[in-house]
């Protein structure tokens, strides 16, 4: 969430679109009803009509996986009816850079320029803007590269920014507002209505009504989940709403935001702390061996020509500090070497994973407290791939599916040679440490009892496996030992490993004196500095209490509200910096005034800036002497990127700006252009994918989950009075569909495709109908996927041996939410 | 020392607070003492939570007495949450212990695992194992691979990784418990690292 | 201390059933361990209705219609703790009565003597009975809790703001409110349930969808066995087992009202469930006597 749950009672409209929220986020209950009561208007936009849709005011129906089409529209809709915030895009945005007269999209084949039919990709070339000038990097004092020329700095040279054309009026054809207005000229509201099965006047009234917030007083929050990113163009999707929100003018601003709702309780800290293959902690890039062989060429691609992230190196060469401690060094690249470097021979996420099982690439598997027997698409080939493992360790605090993936009812363990070891973890509340949530609050859990039995924390069994490991290496050598014997492993207080000591380390300190640090701006690329994950900074850093996590700022219970706004700024610590609002700079105008002074996070005076929230913008600078100078409003509202603007137009994806196109497997064709599915689609050629033609299945059906249960079940599962509330699993069906097929409500049916087949309880319901799509009648079906063969209180069959193991081609995420089966009655 | 965190939450017994389980910090120290025995929480430790399900990051009270877990609720002085918890929260409770149906009788939840376990290759059944059997072998299994899988150059570029491995999962643990996780698999030279970020 | 009230108000609720949830965790309520044991409902509404170890159950209940294309009505089902509880004026142990502080009706189940004349009055079918011993087990207002200056267990979980605790004057203006403000945005139906119902409830209702939805009688009216057995009512202070002596064989058994369910044999002194067969109690007459 670029701003938090408390923040929703600012808002003036919501639109609720691919998230359930009041059944997956029931927090968000709260602020929308205080955001209600003050007038707000509440629109649910989803395949069903879910108990969000119960609780909103305007609802509409959507055919699943067809977002881009809803959002494109948006798009055309709000130009066309002079409804952008103009201002604000003009201002923020790169809607004035001119692009490379190359650009084109081609309507008939689907595909922008450059692209690569031999890789399957696109060469960005011509999706880049048009230069101005070159400006060489400024190493001279005060500039903003002078910090590379320091001793024990490693060599590099830092980027030339090259400043892009610009035409403010957005009248020259190839600045990209005109480009983008161009391309969106097709999404009319009678196609939109035929590509997503949604009704005109309905789709008029949801337009009509959320494009209301481009005044620019008004805020619209947009809350998505996975029903917006679990498709083969997820992260488009992502970026289409991301666009409404800038056209609109909504990004930056109290009650406004992209408010992605996060699915587990420190996802956002995984994330932060890039448990994902690509990526290094901090949302910096892990090495790889083709595009970072070394450390110089890391920092030299990675270090922004402009903007926040010239300083990237900096905390980069301190987290390597961290990892590596005393056996960093400017000589050896802080130990850059060590890290291993990604290859190119491979695919190497969630999907392809299995496929490397299935191949004996990987013969031994890790599973931290995660069930991809049951939550990875089409589970059956991920079953089948885990037996050919030769280990698999699974820490968790139940017998998974995971775990027990020999015990599938369509195995036969006596042919499974994989020796499984299951570790018992402890509960939340029999261990102590940090989690973050979605409005990236970082909070302190207290140990309230001891782990039962034998169950240990996940941070004692990393301990007791870590010491082990090494002992092994030290006695016996093996493969390069020096990774293994030179990584910083001494998080121990009192001869135990301890949390606090980890988040020491997260916070980050000088080396000299151990002094933890309040900010990330104190950071160096000397090696200096230590700290493990820069955004977190501050979150740990009161020196007189280093061991009492509630005289820290993670700990921190102030209840004020500074502003009325909900900030709560002294609840917790919100990373970056305790800002609560990223991009706040936008809540205000270019000279600073805010668009709504009722709901100020940033305003200048004439003379400085005040502000409620934490700037996300350089509003004063420090002399080496201590003296500090406010910097008046500029239009760099958005400085974490080199241009210092958001894109409306990007050269870094897998497309330009987000296109319509059908789900893997579709029940209609592809309207809007002549290509079926995006040209960047993975993993679609593997065997076990075994696509699905709307001739052999017609129904389309799309996986969700319900408030009672939660991900694979194997917690909610276990807790009888969930199991009370909601004891089976059920595809939920339209009258009409349940009368073609001759169903009854609660009878049992059959589920089933090419990769599986399930039985579950039908729901006859007036909450699913059929739509009109394309001129044709399509049936939409809706499968919750909590159940599996393990656990002692309530099982059941493998929904997810449904989902096709395709994915999106920027973050590999599975297309579970849309997807082709049959149901017959059993 | 703070001696009480919530107005209505009367301490009336400041030695009680010698015998905090953990000693932990002044934020724990809260107790909900009461006269009357017959009252749920009397003689209760309170510690202040987070919510295990969605990202709402949702404040919860835990109760304790003698090192056990007695009731969890919503933290009242929790701004996101203010006392609130869905039905998942509001059953955090069942994690731990479960009513039985029979003796309505507060037991350890029947469906967790609080023992290592080890399936052997073929088997059909769990074997219980000490501790430290599993880490000595999971440990031994470990280098092994390791060892064999290990790519040391590609392209003529150091590469330092096991291709022999994979790692999933990370979400439910705490931000520090993450680090450890992460350090040690690319310690390892495991590149497959993914988590629940996408399912 | 004035009446108070638990209201609902369905038009915020988000049917998460964290009450439901958090009635059955505060009270130490179990639910089915055994494998597979609960069946599905075809519903969203699980458990089906109240039950023995079930007080507090969130609704469902849909239909097509309304500006959004669907009515899905959620509704509170539990204890509606009437100003006149007719369960009280037939409860011949003591084991209900009225809170004299909060208006609420109190329970002491060790008191309970299994009759289920409390069920027969109930207009709501509220009083549900667990165990061999058919005790009661029916909303208690989590009197516990208020008198330690905290919300009833539903009330203090419940997220959106459906559910409220306080002065009932000041949740019946709340609930007028609330309607009137639904009424203005087109819900036509919606109505406040609990004012003068009874001569009153403690638990105020706004229901969105109306009373059919919502699954309440227009007019509850108290069992007429009620003014009959109101009668023993003087007795209560006696104590149970003499009250059971002086009442006969029928109120001995437990039978009551539900002579449809239950069987006394009298050969061998049992009372028999007869769905289950099962002796839910045996009477040792002459000790009794």
């Amino acid at each position: 969430m670029t701003n938090h749950w408390c923040d929703l009672q600012n808002a003036d409209v919501f639109l609720t679109c691919g998230s359930n929220n009041v059944e997956n986020h029931p927090i968000s209950s709260k602020w929308v009803q205080k955001a209600l009561d003050k007038g707000a208007t509440w629109i649910v936009v989803d395949p069903r009509y879910t108990r969000s849709a119960a609780c909103a005011d305007i609802y509409s129906p959507i055919r699943a996986g067809t977002d881009i089409a809803f959002y494109g529209g948006m798009f055309n809709y709000i130009i066309q009816n002079n409804l952008m915030q103009t201002e604000y895009v003009v201002n923020y945005t790169n809607a004035s850079y001119l692009i490379d007269p190359d650009f084109n999209f081609d309507v008939d084949t689907g595909l922008f320029s450059g692209w690569d039919e031999a890789k399957k990709s696109y060469t960005t070339t011509t999706w880049g803007y048009q230069t101005a000038e070159v400006v060489e990097p400024n190493t001279a004092t005060g500039g903003p590269f002078a910090w590379t020329t320091a001793e024990g700095v490693p060599e590099f040279t830092p980027p030339a920014n090259k400043v892009p054309k610009k035409d403010p009026t957005l009248e020259d054809p190839q600045c990209v507002f005109q480009v983008f207005k161009k391309h969106y000229e097709r999404y009319d509201i009678d196609t939109v209505c035929a590509i997503c099965g949604m009704d005109k006047e309905t789709l008029e009234l949801v337009y009509k009504t959320y494009c209301a917030t481009g005044a620019p007083d008004k805020s619209g929050s947009i809350m998505y989940a996975l029903g917006q990113t679990q498709h083969h163009y997820g992260a488009q999707n992502t970026r289409a709403l991301s666009l409404v929100q800038l056209l609109l003018g909504n990004v930056g601003l109290a009650g406004g935001g992209v408010n992605a709702l996060r699915g587990e309780p420190n996802v956002q800290g995984a994330t932060d702390m890039a448990m994902l293959v690509f990526d290094f902690p901090g949302y910096m890039k892990w090495p790889t061996v083709q595009k970072y062989p070394d450390l110089r060429t890391w920092m030299e691609v990675e270090t922004a020509s402009d903007g926040y992230y010239t300083n990237k190196p900096k905390f980069f060469i301190s987290a390597l500090k961290e990892w590596f401690g005393e056996n960093a060094t400017v000589e050896n690249d802080f130990g850059y070497d060590w890290l291993p470097k990604i290859g190119s021979d491979a695919d190497l996420s969630i999907i392809s994973t299995f496929d490397h099982m299935d191949t004996g690439r990987v013969k031994g598997y890790w599973l931290w407290g995660q069930n991809p027997a049951s939550s990875a698409p089409n589970t059956k080939f991920a079953r089948e791939a885990m037996s050919k493992l030769e280990w698999m360790v699974c820490v968790d605090c139940v017998e998974t599916e995971t775990a027990s993936f020999w015990k599938a009812p369509d195995l036969d363990p006596a042919t499974i040679d994989t020796e499984v070891y299951l570790l018992p973890a402890a509960l939340i509340f029999e261990k102590p440490g940090t989690v973050v949530n979605s409005g990236r609050w970082l909070q302190w859990r207290y140990q309230v009892v001891e782990p039962y039995d034998q169950a240990k924390s996940d941070l004692d069994i990393c301990d007791l496996l870590w010491k082990e490991i090494v002992g092994l290496y030290q006695a016996e050598g093996g493969a390069n030992p020096e990774p293994i014997l030179n990584m910083k492993w001494d998080y121990y207080i009192d001869g135990k490993i301890d949390a606090r000591a980890i988040a020491q380390a997260l916070n980050g300190y000088t080396v000299e004196d151990k002094n933890l640090l309040t900010t990330f701006g104190d950071l160096k690329a000397d090696g200096s500095t230590s700290c493990a994950l820069w955004i977190y900074a501050g979150y740990y850093a009161n020196n007189d209490a280093p061991l009492d996590p509630a005289q820290q700022r993670v700990g921190a219970r102030g209840t004020e509200d500074k502003g009325n706004l909900g900030l709560y700024q002294d609840w917790a610590y919100a990373w970056p910096l305790n800002r609560r609002i990223v991009y706040n700079r936008a809540s205000a105008d270019a000279e600073g005034k805010p668009w709504n002074e009722e709901r100020m996070l940033v305003k200048w005076t004439g003379e400085k800036w005040e502000s409620n929230d934490v700037p996300d913008f350089v509003a004063s600078t420090k002399a080496s002497d201590g003296t500090v100078t406010p910097v008046p409003p500029n239009n760099k509202a958005f400085f974490m990127n080199w241009e210092q603007n958001a894109r409306l137009m990007i050269s870094s994806m897998d497309m330009p700006t987000p296109e319509h196109y059908e789900p893997f497997e579709s029940p209609t064709q592809n309207v809007l252009n002549g290509r079926q599915n995006s040209p960047c689609i993975r993993f679609t050629e593997h065997k076990s994918v075994q696509q699905g033609s709307k001739e052999e299945y017609p129904i389309a059906v799309t996986t969700y989950s319900v408030v009672e249960h939660w991900q694979t079940g194997s917690q909610t599962r276990s807790c009888p009075v969930l199991v009370e509330a909601m004891p089976s699993q059920f595809v939920e069906i339209s009258e009409e569909l349940a009368q073609e097929k001759g169903i009854e409500n609660g009878d049992e049916v059959r589920v089933f495709n090419n990769r599986g087949s399930v039985v579950l309880n039908a729901f006859v319901t007036c909450r699913l109908k059929p739509l009109m799509v394309n001129g044709e009648t399509v049936h939409q079906a809706g499968m919750v996927h909590h159940w599996g063969w393990a656990g002692e209180i309530s099982t059941g069959d493998m929904v997810n041996d449904l989902a096709p193991n395709v994915g999106d081609p920027n973050c590999f995420i599975p297309e579970y939410k849309a997807f082709l089966i049959d149901i017959e009655k059993i | 020392m703070q001696t009480t965190r919530r107005g209505f939450l009367k301490a009336t017994g400041l030695a009680f607070a010698t015998s905090l389980a953990y000693g932990l910090t002044n934020q724990s120290e809260a107790f909900a003492l009461d006269a009357d025995p017959e009252w749920k929480l009397v003689n209760t430790e309170e510690y202040t939570s987070i919510c295990c399900y969605c990202s709402g990051g949702c404040g919860s009270l835990c109760s304790a007495r003698d090192g056990e877990l007695i009731s969890v609720e919503g933290d009242p002085d929790h701004p996101i949450n203010q006392g609130g918890l869905c039905a998942k929260g509001a059953s955090m409770f069942q994690l731990r212990n479960v009513v039985d149906e029979k003796t309505r009788k507060v037991i350890p939840n029947p469906n967790r695992v609080t023992r290592p376990r080890v399936r052997k290759p073929g088997a059909s059944a769990w074997e219980e194992i000490s501790w430290d059997e599993a880490i000595a072998s999971i440990a031994r299994r470990v280098k092994d691979t390791r060892d064999t899988t290990f790519v040391e150059m590609d392209q003529g570029v150091i590469a330092n990784r096991c291709d022999g491995m994979a790692s999933l999962g990370g979400s439910q643990q705490h931000s520090e418990e993450e680090y450890g996780i992460v350090k040690i698999m690319r310690t390892l030279g495991i590149v497959a690292l993914d988590n629940q970020a996408r399912v | 201390m004035t009446d108070v009230a638990i209201l609902y108000d369905s038009s915020r609720c988000s049917a998460c059933k964290g009450c439901q949830s958090a009635c059955k965790c505060w009270n130490g309520l179990p639910s089915p361990l055994e494998k597979n044991a609960v069946s599905c409902t075809g519903s969203y509404q699980s458990p089906p209705e109240l039950n023995g170890d079930t007080r507090l159950l969130i609704r469902f209940d849909e239909a097509a219609g309304g500006s959004k294309g669907v009515e899905w009505a959620f509704n509170r089902r539990s204890c509606m703790h009437c100003v006149n509880p007719g369960c009280v004026a037939v409860c011949p142990s003591g084991a209900l009565h009225v809170d004299a502080e909060t208006g609420f009706v109190a329970v002491s189940a060790e008191k309970c003597v299994g009759c289920k004349y409390c069920a027969s009055a109930c207009p709501f079918g509220v009083p549900q009975h667990y165990g061999p011993e058919k005790t009661i087990n029916k909303c208690t207002g989590c009197l516990d809790r208020v008198e330690q200056g905290r919300a009833p267990a539903c009330v203090k979980t419940c997220q959106p703001g459906a559910l409220k605790f306080g002065d009932r004057e000041e949740m019946l203006a709340i609930a007028h409110e609330r309607v009137a403000l639904l009424k203005a945005k087109g819900y036509d139906k919606a109505v406040v349930y609990g004012e003068n119902e009874l001569d009153g409830l403690h638990v105020i209702m706004v229901e969105k969808y109306g009373l059919d939805a919502a699954g309440l009688p227009e007019n509850p009216q108290i069992n007429q066995v009620v003014d009959i057995l109101g009668l023993m009512k003087p007795l209560t202070g006696i104590g149970a087992a003499a009250i059971v002596a002086g009442l006969g064989l029928s109120f001995l058994t437990g039978i009551g009202y539900k002579r449809d369910t239950l069987h006394y044999d009298e050969a061998a002194h049992d009372v028999v469930d007869m769905d289950t067969g099962e002796i839910v109690r045996h009477i040792d007459v002459e000790s009794e006597e």
